[in-house]
């Protein structure tokens, strides 16, 4: 066969149009919509119905896809009083499995060398007090452990080779670096350093500066678990982080203190801060490694940073209010933004070309749209 | 053609995988530990051809899980790779082999050994053996570790979970004693005789002195016997024991039995008769009710006719809401004497309707609120009329807390107040009771905020159980006592202001408690019966076996407990009204009556005067009940009572697809002239 008259089978199969799907959870209404983006339009292909309770808004919150595609899990926040982490087949849309994680399960990921699922238990109401990180087997749906880290801990993702789960603590603006194989905190880091330098600032906070760059002995752990039943409120107020795809670094948003802090995971220290609009909430960056998307929740926006140089290339202004999550198409070439909406509104899904930096589509799906993860791409 | 081209090409379109089936070994698979002990098993995987592979990587875990080892079932150091044993019994620990970028798992059995036993106590109770009776005996059994457990053989599953598989061995020193199959020993001649057991190598004894059993005559009467036993009347039996002289022996412990036959031949007697003589028949029929002992025994034959309650019972009015769900409602009278209503939604918009009710046969929807929430689960008004207070979940600031609403003027309500401290997670249910507002948070606990100033509330209490995982669903405050309804905690009595317990709102003292096995404690309704004077806290579960669906008909089920609290320290479950294949959910007495909203059953009316017993339903104390789908309903008939309210005579409802409705019960007794008819 010659290479002309093989191109000329292939450059039609190429050249058919891509179909990308997410799942969405809609949290004030228990449930969870498929859409479906065909490049052009995106359509809500499936509403499935989540939650076990009837009288009650179960609140699905963090919802992710496992690495194969073959189910997608969904935390629902609110029990008796534990939340509920549920696995679905992506086949179905059924639920095969569920188990009981601690409060408020929120944001989840899956490791691709454990397999195991990390779920932050976000516990955001009552008195601040550490929380913990559940480890699920996602085979066998068991609850392994729970690693405490801190107040109010959101933003579960791992780093690309699997081997450390990072989260933030939102009320006690820490990160945590847990090892994913030890199932233990490894490192944690205050990112309250520069504003600390603000005398206003002072006082406010908690100190964890000592801990700063060093692995702690499970004693010091322990006591600095000990001593944060009396933290203040963080300024930054950390609500994500994600880790480079392709360096090693990650980027947190300060909620708080309208900024995005870049990490640096070698040395683990800050190494740098960038402002952003009111209120940045959820990040992701491209998986090839250039472009970090953020939600911008109290303006009702989407931001697209540069990471070459952390130039704001646009920002985006969504379809509802309350930006909050993100989904990126493995290509690059699409973000996918949950935006929960206020009141009676609807949830909307906006999506967002990366090259062109344009809002290229909307669909309603149910209220408060929170959680998002990308399923598949396919031709 | 070019390979460099064919290749990815193939890479593609063909993918091809070859996977070793392996399992995973481990020396885990029925180890023994003891208590304390530290191990480190090998694990390692085979493929089909017995080929061994050592894992990259080994991950332990319990395979119940983390939520199951608040106990501390075992320990793992997974960076060593260790098990530590903690908790005695019969585990299964999961072992993940890691290896070429995959990982297999197998569970394994573990077993955590008892301690040694260390010593017996043989325990018989206080009462005297008497021949022809059976001995009620339980162990006490001390471990090596000093841990005490007590083990009941006439609670077999107790003693099946810890010495299912200890040597256990009992017998008597001679013919005075016959032991069965069962281990039960029954006392055939009198004197003395050894009882002998032996646990786990470990031997006890006890001497038992059994007496001749003199009984030669029991007299049997029925104490207030009324003139017609009706189904659910609850007869006091009296049995005296007497020996051949006639002589009144007290020491002896009657038993209590009956029969019966049904006066239709198509239904079976049924009906419950405890030990200290209380009867109650659920069907009409004849029964034989005995009192005995040993051999000696006296029966009374009774007939127990139909309790005849029924009534006619006719809906007269209706407010739809059929765009949203409809949650719960109150009922009240408006500082102008007229009379309204306000009901919540559930799952839309954050809405909460006010009606004016006064003719109930024209209800009219007169006002609405909305606020940031997507249910108002719950909304309640102050007694006299001029406060309402509405939950809020799912604000999109996550913020959610309860509104404050001045309804003065129910055709035009105020917002007074958004209050939010320590109320973020949530608030599902909540109770005005005077000056104090008592809102749930998160589900885990209750404050309690002075509205005295409605303007600005402020919290002065916080009610929680303190338990690791406390769960909270509801919260009812009457006489300055709060009923919480804590699903698997069952009902905590706390004393706010009543005095019982030296409780205030600023100070809330808890001083009763009562949990049942499903854990489905969902609501709470104190009920002093009228006809008695018996105190009750009527607990209601709430239970979907099959899970929810909001869109479509549901499958309910779970009943009303009626937990006899007269005597606060040891409050008996004493009643259940259960209807076949409907739920429970949120429902009101009134002078000796239950208006239960049964979910999918519709609203029940239902006698509960007189001395409460057994199976209420069966007993034909159903005075009426209605179904309250509608064809234009939220969800077309589909009937899904969530409340009911008795007002001013009116028996109140809300229904989750129609909003909100009223009935009356008649004073006639159900018309049947529609009913089909079979000839004789």
């Amino acid at each position: 066969m010659n290479q002309k008259l093989l191109l000329l089978i292939l450059i039609p199969f190429f050249s058919l149009g891509q179909n990308y799907y997410a799942y969405v959870a809609s949290e004030s209404e228990d449930t969870v919509s498929l859409i479906k983006f065909d490049g052009k339009e995106a359509v809500e292909a499936e509403r499935i119905d989540v939650g076990f309770m009837f009288a009650e808004i179960e609140g699905p919150h963090g919802i992710t896809v496992d690495p194969s595609g073959d189910f997608w899990y969904i935390s629902l926040a609110h029990g008796n009083p534990f939340g509920t982490l549920v696995k679905y087949s992506t086949e179905t849309n059924q639920a095969v499995a569920r188990t009981t994680l601690g409060l408020f399960p929120a944001t989840m990921e899956i490791s691709t060398i454990t397999g195991f699922l990390y779920c932050v238990n976000f516990n955001l109401h009552g008195s601040m007090k550490p929380s913990n990180v559940s480890v699920v087997d996602p085979e066998t749906m068991t609850e392994i452990t729970k690693i405490t880290t801190g107040s109010m801990p959101h933003g579960s993702r791992l780093s690309p080779d699997g081997l450390f789960q990072y989260s933030v603590a939102m009320m006690s603006g820490e990160l945590f670096e847990i090892d994913a194989l030890d199932l233990k905190v490894s490192r944690v880091l205050n990112l309250e350093n520069k504003i600390m330098n603000d005398k206003k600032m002072v006082g406010k906070m908690m100190n964890h500066d000592n801990m700063k760059g060093k692995m702690m002995t499970d004693d010091k752990k322990e006591n600095m678990m000990n001593t944060m039943g009396d933290m203040k409120h963080s300024m930054v107020k950390p609500t994500w982080v994600i880790p480079h795809p392709k360096e090693n670094v990650a980027y947190i948003a300060g909620n708080g203190s309208d900024e995005v802090i870049e990490v640096n995971l070698d040395k683990w220290e800050v190494s740098d801060r960038f402002k952003t609009g009111k209120g940045p909430y959820n990040l992701e960056i491209t998986p090839n490694g250039k472009l970090l998307i953020g939600t911008i929740k109290s303006e009702g926006k989407t931001a697209i940073w540069n990471l070459e140089n952390k130039e704001e290339l646009a920002i985006i202004k969504n379809t509802t209010s309350v930006s909050h999550g993100i989904a990126i198409s493995p290509d690059s070439k699409y973000a996918f933004i949950s935006v929960e909406g206020i009141g009676g509104e609807p949830g909307i899904v906006d999506v967002i070309d990366l090259d062109s930096y344009e809002l290229v589509s909307s669909v309603k799906v149910g209220k408060q749209a929170g959680g998002i993860a990308f399923w598949k791409k396919e031709i | 053609m070019n390979k460099r081209f064919l290749i990815p090409i193939l890479f593609l379109f063909t993918i091809t995988l070859v996977a070793q089936e392996k399992s995973v070994i481990s020396d885990l698979d029925e180890l023994k530990l003891d208590i304390g002990q530290t191990y480190k098993p090998t694990t390692y995987s085979v493929d089909n051809q017995g080929k061994k592979y050592d894992c990259e990587r080994v991950i332990y875990y319990y395979k119940k899980g983390a939520f199951s080892m608040t106990g501390k079932v075992m320990e793992f150091n997974r960076a060593k790779g260790t098990i530590k044993a903690v908790e005695p019994g019969y585990h299964e620990v999961v072992a993940i082999c890691y290896g070429s970028g995959k990982s297999i798992r197998r569970t394994f059995n573990v077993t955590i050994n008892y301690p040694k036993v260390k010593s017996i106590e043989i325990l018989t109770g206080s009462e005297t053996i008497y021949t022809d009776t059976y001995i009620p005996l339980s162990y006490k059994i001390t471990d090596q570790m000093d841990v005490v457990r007590d083990i009941d053989y006439w609670k077999s599953d107790n003693a099946e979970r810890y010495f299912s598989n200890l040597e256990f061995s009992i017998s008597s020193s001679n013919d005075k004693l016959e032991i069965d199959d069962s281990n039960n020993v029954l006392a055939v001649r009198s004197g003395s005789a050894t009882i002998n057991v032996v646990f786990d190598g470990v031997k006890s004894s006890k001497t038992i002195n059994v007496k001749k059993n003199n009984v030669n005559n029991i007299d049997l009467s029925i104490a207030e016997k009324p003139e017609k036993i009706r189904t659910g009347d609850v007869i006091n039996l009296k049995a005296d024991a007497y020996d051949k002289r006639g002589n009144l022996l007290n020491d002896v412990n009657i038993k209590f039995s009956f029969t019966g036959k049904s006066f239709d031949k198509s239904n079976t007697a049924s009906g419950l008769i405890l030990q200290d003589g209380r009867f109650v028949g659920d069907v009409p029929g004849k029964y034989i009710l005995t009192a005995s002992f040993g051999n000696a025994s006296k029966s009374k034959v009774v007939n127990v006719f139909q309790r005849k309650v029924q009534r006619e019972v006719k809906k007269i009015g209706a407010g739809s809401v059929n765009d949203k769900h409809t949650s719960d409602f109150w009922v009240f009278e408006g500082v102008d004497k007229r009379d309204y209503a306000v009901t919540g939604t559930w799952g839309a918009d954050g809405t909460a309707y006010f009606w004016d009710v006064t003719n109930p046969s024209d209800i009219k929807k007169i006002d609405s609120v909305q606020v940031d929430a997507r249910t108002v689960n719950d909304v309640k008004v102050s007694p006299n009329g001029k406060i309402a207070i509405i939950s809020r979940e799912g604000a999109s600031n996550r913020k959610n807390g309860i509104i404050i609403i001045d309804v003065t003027n129910p055709y035009d309500v105020k917002i007074i107040k958004e209050y939010t401290k320590n109320l973020t997670g949530g608030v599902h249910n909540l109770f005005i009771d005077e000056k104090h507002v008592y809102a749930l948070s998160a589900g885990q606990k209750y404050y309690i905020l002075n509205i005295e100033d409605p303007a600005n509330p402020y919290e002065v209490g916080m009610f929680e159980i303190g338990k690791e995982g406390q769960s909270i669903h509801d919260v009812w405050v009457e006489d300055g006592i709060a009923y919480s309804s804590n699903w698997r905690d069952g009902v905590y009595l706390v004393d706010v202001g009543n005095g019982i317990a030296g409780g205030t709102p600023e100070n809330p003292v808890a001083f009763g408690n009562y949990t049942y096995d499903s854990g489905a404690n969902h609501a709470t309704f104190p009920f002093k019966s009228k006809s008695t004077g018996k105190f009750y806290a009527v607990m209601g579960d709430e239970i979907f076996p099959n899970g929810v669906n909001p869109n479509g008909t549901n499958e309910t089920a779970g009943f009303l407990h009626f937990v006899d609290f007269s005597d606060l320290k040891n409050p008996i479950e004493i009643a259940r009204y259960e209807l076949p294949g409907h739920g429970s959910h949120n429902y009101w007495i009134d002078n000796d009556i239950l208006y239960v909203g049964m979910y999918t059953g519709g609203v029940r009316i239902v006698d509960i005067s007189g001395d409460l017993l057994g199976d209420l339903y069966k007993q034909g104390r159903e005075i009426g009940y209605i179904l309250t789908g509608t064809s234009d309903g939220y969800i077309p008939n589909d009937t899904m009572v969530w409340g009911a309210q008795l007002y001013k005579g009116h028996v109140f409802y809300s229904d989750f697809n129609t909003g909100i409705g009223v009935a009356k019960v008649s004073d006639l007794k159900p018309n049947n002239s529609m009913t089909n008819q079979y000839v004789d």
